[in-house]
């Protein structure tokens, strides 16, 4: 809490019931039925508003290049869903994943499927993908991608209530994805900005240290 | 007399029994009542030694199978007599085909195109006689003969050695060291010593042969395959309107795989044009489907991407690779709650979406990801388009550290003044891990495997050559 503690004024405003807090996300968290899934680094949970990745949303990652280390930020909850059997799709990724890798790091590559469509189709398919209950995530590589269709893949992670998370280059200000992140790699590991967080209005920067090589 | 009538030909012709007691006048039995129903069956067997040169059995019996199905022209009852003959029944198809000798010209122009086809020699042995058993015997050991009475069986296998019986090593030497080389020579023991010296199996071998015991014959069956057209009156265009046909095949296709409890993986569907080379959608599921309904989802998606070329005046719908039904049941969901069956429920529940991605997007569009237990990183991992996944090998994983993306092809990396370049300088972290192998292709794999970082913060796998001009490649990025 930053309020200002010295200011009788400010404190009397506060006890009104009626008064939203905005900025104290923290008491928002609770009134989510559900917490998320947690994203594994503990410094990230702490800025989000669900504690961790959002339930049947839409989560855009937006990175300067591919291969800077995004892929870490998901690696936690592919292993989690892994364990459970879940199937994860992957719309048109950069380069074909490798499967010893994804072993190593205690991800079954036997429940996780590689979708390569043309562009004109590739936006189907990750909308079906996110409507049907059966596929727990969906990482997509969809290149440009405009405000009505981030709307409506939003619309398709909610019904199937499946996370999606969209990586690109952001050229939009803004969308109604529930969650934005721009991750950038500094010399000891990755600068991850909430961009938006819905239900939280507070932009938080986070550095999270990557795993040794 | 009532001894004479007994001896009357009496099936078929019950009044002229009666008749002949009447009259009392008994006379020969006449030549003419028909006989096929008392001539013995003749068995007709066809040795292909040339196919004993194939050294993969599986598709051995995929050859005997397909002359089996040329050989259905000829006779009802064919059967596949692993490795290297087919027996057929032949009396049955005398008449038709007139004799013997026509037969054999008949099975010689059938099977001679195949086997040339095929670069093997064309000759084959063939023997027929009333046992499949002595008429095998015979084609394998290579004499091409006709025995057509039962009675003279024993006179034509007298000729062939005792080791053509199929028996165990042990018997084969007791038989050589007894001095019986020949089966004359054993025509001439006594059976109950024989059964007793060797064994019930050789025994009834023999009597198979003789035809003193019934051989069992598997008649081979051909494979099913659906195959229905519909004929439109006039020619239609637009997919839509396609779609009641579309069903009217499907309806047909499902009463066919559920009267046979058969599910399929594959289907082919043709619109036919009026002047032009047929449109063909193949579709090729990874669920086998036994129900209208998806399959009907499936080719409506299909058809939803596709442009007509021109206005379809019929369709035809194929199928021929079957599954058994039994394999495509789903468990109860509610039932298999248990911690193992939870992954072939997940599996089981992701599969339509699955299919109906492959059925738009195309079968190649959806690929499952394998490990592979092999030290050269491309050959570490595969990727198979479309059907099931045949899982990984959990004993693949490595101590060390692999990228998450694997380039397609290693890139050359560019240098400057001693310094690597791939989007800006590069800086080694780790390194070298040393990979050689494939030696024994002729194409070796001969690296040092180093980490490296740019400027930008992208981690990447790059490899020194060992040997040759030494070059430096990026092969992977890791995260």
């Amino acid at each position: 809490m930053s309020i200002h503690k010295s200011d009788p004024r400010l404190l009397s405003l506060l006890h009104i019931p009626g008064l939203w807090r905005g900025n104290a996300h923290a008491a928002t968290a609770s009134a989510f039925a559900d917490r998320g899934v947690s994203t594994g680094f503990p410094a990230l949970d702490a800025c989000l508003p669900w504690q961790g990745w959002p339930r049947g949303a839409l989560v855009e990652i937006i990175t300067p290049l591919w291969g800077i280390g995004e892929l870490q930020l998901v690696l936690p909850l592919l292993r989690g869903l892994s364990q459970q059997g879940a199937h994860s799709l992957w719309f048109a990724p950069p380069c074909s994943p490798y499967a010893p890798a994804l072993l190593a790091s205690g991800i079954d590559p036997a429940h996780l499927y590689v979708v390569s469509a043309p562009a004109a189709q590739l936006l189907w398919g990750i909308e079906k993908a996110l409507q049907d209950a059966a596929c727990a995530l969906v990482l997509a590589w969809p290149g440009r991608v405009s405000h009505r269709q981030i709307r409506r893949l939003q619309l398709a992670a909610s019904a199937g209530n499946t996370l999606g998370i969209l990586f690109h280059h952001g050229a939009l200000r803004q969308s109604t994805a529930a969650l934005r992140l721009r991750v950038e790699a500094t010399r000891q590991g990755l600068h991850v900005e909430v961009l938006k967080a819905r239900g939280s209005y507070r932009q938080s920067t986070v550095a999270l240290a990557r795993e040794a090589p | 007399m009532t001894g004479r009538l007994h001896q009357l030909p009496l099936f078929g012709r019950p009044q002229r029994a009666l008749r002949l007691t009447r009259t009392q006048t008994p006379q020969r039995t006449p030549d003419k009542t028909p006989r096929t129903g008392r001539l013995p069956p003749l068995w007709y067997a066809i040795a292909l030694p040339q196919l004993l040169g194939i050294p993969d059995a599986q598709a051995r019996e995929e050859k005997l199978a397909l002359l089996a199905q040329r050989l259905g022209q000829l006779s009802g009852t064919v059967s596949v007599e692993a490795p290297d003959s087919l027996v057929f029944e032949a009396r049955s198809s005398l008449r038709y085909f007139g004799g013997i000798h026509s037969l054999r010209v008949h099975c010689r122009q059938l099977l001679q195109p195949v086997l040339s086809e095929w670069g093997l020699p064309v000759d084959f042995h063939q023997a027929a006689s009333p046992t499949p058993a002595a008429s095998l015997l015979l084609a394998r050991a290579g004499c091409n003969l006709l025995v057509h009475r039962r009675e003279n069986l024993r006179s034509a296998l007298g000729r062939l050695s005792v080791q053509s019986l199929t028996l165990p090593q042990r018997r084969r030497l007791q038989l050589h060291n007894s001095g019986l080389r020949l089966l004359r020579d054993v025509w001439r023991l006594p059976v109950h010593a024989l059964g007793q010296r060797f064994g019930t199996q050789f025994l009834r071998q023999l009597d198979q042969c003789l035809g003193h015991v019934a051989t069992p014959v598997r008649a081979y069956e051909s494979p099913p395959r659906f195959d229905s057209s519909l004929e439109f009156d006039y020619a239609v265009e637009g997919c839509e309107r396609l779609l009641p046909a579309i069903e009217e095949l499907l309806e047909r296709l499902c009463a066919f795989l559920q009267a046979r409890d058969l599910s399929t993986l594959h289907l082919q569907l043709s619109l036919q044009h009026e002047a032009q080379a047929p449109t063909l959608i193949a579709l090729d599921m990874r669920h086998p489907g036994q129900f209208r309904a998806p399959l009907q989802l499936l080719l409506e998606t299909r058809l939803s991407t596709l442009t007509l070329p021109a206005p379809v005046c019929g369709m035809q719908l194929e199928a021929w690779r079957f599954k058994a039904a039994s394999a495509a049941a789903q468990p109860l969901n509610g039932l298999s709650a248990g911690e193992g069956t939870a992954a072939p429920t997940e599996s089981a529940r992701i599969a339509p979406l699955l299919g109906l991605l492959q059925a738009r997007l195309g079968d190649a569009a959806v690929h499952s990801l394998q490990s592979q237990a092999d030290h050269c990183p491309e050959l570490a991992a595969s990727t198979t388009p479309g059907h099931e996944q045949g899982g990984s090998t959990p004993a693949a994983v490595l101590q060390a550290r692999r990228p998450c993306w694997l380039l397609p092809a290693p890139v050359q990396l560019q240098q400057h003044a001693g310094q690597l370049l791939y989007r800006g300088p590069l800086q080694l972290l780790s390194g070298p891990e040393r990979i050689e192998t494939r030696w024994w292709t002729g194409q070796e794999v001969c690296r040092d495997y180093y980490v490296a970082m740019n400027p930008r913060g992208m981690r990447l796998w790059i490899f020194h050559e060992r040997e040759g001009e030494r070059r430096w490649f990026v092969h992977g990025i890791f995260d």
